[in-house]
C-alpha cells in the first residue's frame, strides 16, 4: 500500500516539476527577449534594421553603433554622442550617494543609540520624505535651488538627489542599528571612546551589509532619475537619462535605432554592474534588517 | 581601590519610579551582590553606578568622591556586561587594549599591560583570535581580561554568569571569587540567582521593585530574613511559609494546625514581641535543612523538637532527600539525609530546628523580633 501511493508522490512529484520548468522557462524568455533584441541591432547596420527583422542575429556584425552612441551621436543640437551626459550622471550620481548613504548612516546610529525626546517623531518625519510623490517638490525645489544659486548645475541635482535619500538611507540604517547590541555601545563609552569615535571603530565596521544595500538602492534610483533631472538640469548639468530621451526622441532626421539600441543599453550597465557585483550583499542586507528590525 | 557610597538614589524615566531611594555602602576591597527578581531595578542601579544612566536624585560616590554626573570613562570604573560585548570587528588583544589605545596610552605599555593579563586569565592563546571564533567560557574570559587591563577602583558586573551553561558557570564562579581574593578590588555584581549571591557576596543587598529590601551580610541575609520577600527568595528549596497560631500553654507555643490532622505544637522564644502576638496568626517560616529526620538534625542546636508528620511525596536528591508533608494546610518540604527512610503516605518523625525558625506579622509581611 505504502510503495503504491509512494510511487504517485514521485510521478506526482515529477510531472509538478516539469510544469514549474515549463513556466520558468516561459518566462525566462519573456524577460530575455527585450535584452536579445535590443543586443542583436545594436550590432547591426541600419540597412539590416530595414530590412524588418528584428529578431534575426546580425548578418554584418559591427561595433559603429556604439561607437556613435558613445561619442558621435546627434544629442540636443551639439553632436557629441552620450559621453559627456555619462560622466555628469556619474559627477551627479557619486556624490549624492556617498553623502546620502554617510547622513543616513548617522542618522540611524543617533536614532537608535543616542535617543533624545522626541527621536520617534523625527524618525516618522523622515519616513515620510519617502513616500513623498517627486512632482509635489518639484516647484518648491526649484525655489530652493534658485534661492542658492544653483539651479541648472551638477551641485544642483547632488543636493536635490542628496536630500531625497536621506529617507531611505536612513530607514535602512536605523533598522540595522536597532538590533545592533546597545551593550556594545556601552562597552565603549567606558573604554573612553567619544561620540564619533564609537561611530567609525564599533559600529562601521560591522555596517558591510548595510552600507552595500544602501548603496545600491541609492545608485539605482538617482542613476535612473529622469524627472528631477529634466526638470532641474541645465545646458551642461544634463544626466544620461535626459540625454537619452533626447537621442532617441530626436524629430530631425534619420532615426538611427541601432544607435538608439546601444545608447540604451549603455545607460542600463552602470546599474546592471551594481547589481551583478553586489546583489548577493543586497539580498542578506535587507534580508537582516527585515528580520531583526 | 576605594569603598562605594549610595545615597538615597533615585531614578526614574518619566513617571515611572525604578529606584525609589537607595542607601548602600560597601567598603574598600568588598564584594557586593545586587540580587532580585527580574524588574527589580537592580540592573539599572548597576548602570547609574556605572554612569551609562543618569540618576534622578541622590548620590553615588567612589571613595570620598561623588562620581554623579562623570562620564562613565571618568568614574575609574570597569563593567563586565551579560552578553560580554565584545567589539565583533576586532581580535581578543585589541578588545582588551582598545579603552588605552582611546587613552593614547604607548604601545610598548599596551602589550605589556595585555600580556599581563592574558596570562591571568590564560588566555594567551587567544589574543589573535576574533569574538565570533571563541566558545562561551572564552569570551567571558575575554571580558573579565577587559575589565582587569583598566585597573579600575570598582567592578562592576552585569549577570556575567547567565549565558554559560551549569558546570562552566560553576567554574567561573569560583575563578571570580579567587579573582576578588587575590586583587582585592572592590566589586558589585548584578545576579538573578540566589546562590550565586550567597556564595559571593560579602555583602548582599536584596531588591524588590525599586526598594532595597535587607541589605547585609550571606548570612545575616539566609539566616536572619527582614521580611517574607527576602526569606522566600533566597535559600533553594525556598523557605516554607505557613500560617500558623501563638498560644500560650506552659509557656509560648506556636500551633500548626489542619483539618486532617491532630495540631503540632512547637514551644517558641519567650519574647516580648511574639508575646503580644499571643492568640494571634502569625507566619511561621523554617528553612527546609531545619525540618529534618532526627538522625539528621543539629546536634548543636539548643531547641530540637520532634514531631510526626505524614509524608506526602519522597524525592531523592543524591546528595540528599526531599520530603513533602503538610503542616497548616500548606505543602512543606523537609531535607533529609540521603538515605534516611521515609516512605511516602506514612507518618515519619521530623525533628524542628526552632531556632533557625523565624516568624513573620501576616499582614505588614515583616518579621516579629
Amino acid at each position: 500500500m505504502s510503495r503504491i501511493s509512494q510511487d504517485n508522490a514521485v510521478a506526482g512529484s515529477r510531472m509538478t516539476r516539469a510544469l514549474i520548468y515549463t513556466v520558468l522557462i516561459f518566462f525566462v524568455i519573456y524577460y530575455l527577449l527585450p535584452l536579445y533584441v535590443m543586443v542583436a541591432n545594436s550590432f547591426k547596420p541600419l540597412d539590416e534594421i530595414r530590412g524588418g527583422d528584428l529578431m534575426a542575429l546580425p548578418n554584418v556584425w559591427t561595433l559603429e553603433p556604439w561607437r556613435d552612441a558613445w561619442s558621435n551621436a546627434q544629442i540636443g543640437v551639439e553632436a557629441t554622442g552620450l559621453k559627456p551626459y555619462f560622466m555628469n550622471s556619474f559627477m551627479i550620481v557619486i556624490p549624492a550617494v556617498t553623502l546620502s548613504t554617510i547622513v543616513g548612516a548617522l542618522n540611524g546610529y543617533v536614532l537608535t543609540k543616542w535617543q533624545f525626546k522626541g527621536h520617534g517623531a523625527v524618525f516618522a518625519m523622515l519616513l515620510l520624505s519617502c513616500f513623498i510623490p517627486f512632482q509635489i517638490v518639484l516647484i518648491p525645489a526649484a525655489k530652493v535651488l534658485g534661492f542658492l544659486g544653483i539651479s541648472g548645475t551638477i551641485q544642483g541635482l547632488i543636493l536635490i538627489h542628496f536630500v531625497y535619500g536621506i529617507g531611505f538611507s536612513t530607514l535602512f540604517f536605523r533598522n540595522y542599528y536597532a538590533a545592533f547590541p546597545t551593550e556594545l555601545i556601552r562597552a565603549a563609552q567606558i573604554d573612553g571612546a567619544s561620540f564619533m569615535q564609537i561611530f567609525m571603530r564599533i559600529l562601521l565596521p560591522s555596517s558591510g551589509p548595510i552600507i552595500v544595500v544602501t548603496v545600491i538602492w541609492q545608485f539605482t534610483n538617482q542613476w535612473n532619475d529622469f524627472l528631477f533631472g529634466a526638470s532641474f538640469s541645465g545646458f551642461d548639468s544634463t544626466p544620461m537619462t535626459v540625454a537619452l530621451n533626447n537621442l532617441v526622441n530626436s524629430s530631425t532626421g534619420v532615426k538611427e535605432y541601432n544607435v538608439h539600441f546601444a545608447g540604451a543599453i549603455m545607460a542600463a550597465l552602470p546599474t546592471l554592474f551594481v547589481y551583478i557585483v553586489s546583489g548577493r550583499y543586497f539580498v542578506r542586507g535587507l534580508m537582516a534588517g527585515a528580520v531583526k528590525g | 581601590m576605594a569603598s562605594l557610597t549610595i545615597e538615597n538614589l533615585k531614578k526614574s524615566y518619566g513617571t515611572v519610579e525604578v529606584l525609589k531611594g537607595i542607601d548602600l555602602e560597601i567598603e574598600d576591597g568588598g564584594f557586593l551582590v545586587l540580587v532580585g527578581p527580574s524588574g527589580c531595578g537592580k540592573s539599572t542601579l548597576l548602570n547609574t553606578i556605572a554612569g551609562l544612566e543618569e540618576i534622578t536624585s541622590g548620590d553615588i560616590k567612589i571613595g570620598p568622591e561623588s562620581v554623579a554626573g562623570l562620564h562613565p570613562s571618568q568614574r575609574d570604573i570597569a563593567m563586565v556586561f551579560q552578553s560580554y560585548a565584545l567589539y565583533p570587528n576586532m581580535t581578543v588583544a585589541q578588545n582588551i587594549s582598545f579603552g588605552m589605545e582611546i587613552r593614547k596610552i604607548d604601545k610598548a605599555v599596551r602589550e605589556e599591560a595585555i600580556n599581563k593579563v592574558a596570562d591571568t586569565l590564560q588566555i594567551r592563546e587567544l589574543l589573535h583570535r576574533k569574538p565570533s571564533q571563541l566558545s562561551g567560557g572564552q569570551r567571558q574570559r575575554v571580558a573579565m581580561g577587559r575589565a582587569l587591563v583598566r585597573d579600575p577602583q570598582v567592578f562592576l558586573f552585569d549577570e556575567p554568569l547567565s549565558n554559560l551553561d551549569a558546570k562552566l558557570r560553576v567554574d567561573m564562579r569560583t575563578e571570580i571569587k579567587r579573582l576578588h581574593k587575590r586583587m582585592g578590588t572592590t566589586i558589585v555584581y548584578v545576579t538573578h540567582d540566589q546562590i550565586e549571591a550567597l556564595t559571593l557576596a560579602t555583602k548582599i543587598a536584596v531588591l524588590k521593585d525599586g526598594y532595597l529590601q535587607q541589605f547585609g551580610t550571606p548570612d545575616d541575609v539566609y539566616n536572619n530574613p527582614t521580611n517574607m520577600f527576602v526569606a522566600e527568595f533566597m535559600g533553594s528549596p525556598s523557605m516554607n511559609l505557613l500560617t500558623a497560631q501563638i498560644i500560650d500553654e506552659d509557656g509560648l507555643k506556636v500551633q500548626l494546625s489542619d483539618t486532617e490532622n491532630a495540631p503540632i505544637l512547637l514551644p517558641v522564644e519567650d519574647t516580648p514581641a511574639m508575646r503580644s502576638y499571643v492568640g494571634k496568626q502569625v507566619i511561621f517560616g523554617i528553612r527546609p535543612e531545619a525540618l529534618t529526620d532526627p538522625e539528621g538534625a543539629d546536634r548543636t542546636a539548643q531547641n530540637v523538637v520532634d514531631a510526626e508528620c505524614l509524608i506526602e511525596v519522597v524525592e531523592p536528591a543524591g546528595s540528599d532527600t526531599f520530603a513533602v508533608t503538610k503542616l497548616g494546610g500548606k505543602e512543606v518540604i523537609a531535607r533529609l539525609r540521603a538515605d534516611a527512610q521515609v516512605v511516602p503516605e506514612t507518618y515519619t518523625t521530623l525533628s524542628f530546628n526552632m531556632g533557625k525558625a523565624v516568624f513573620f506579622d501576616p499582614d505588614s509581611q515583616l518579621r516579629i523580633r
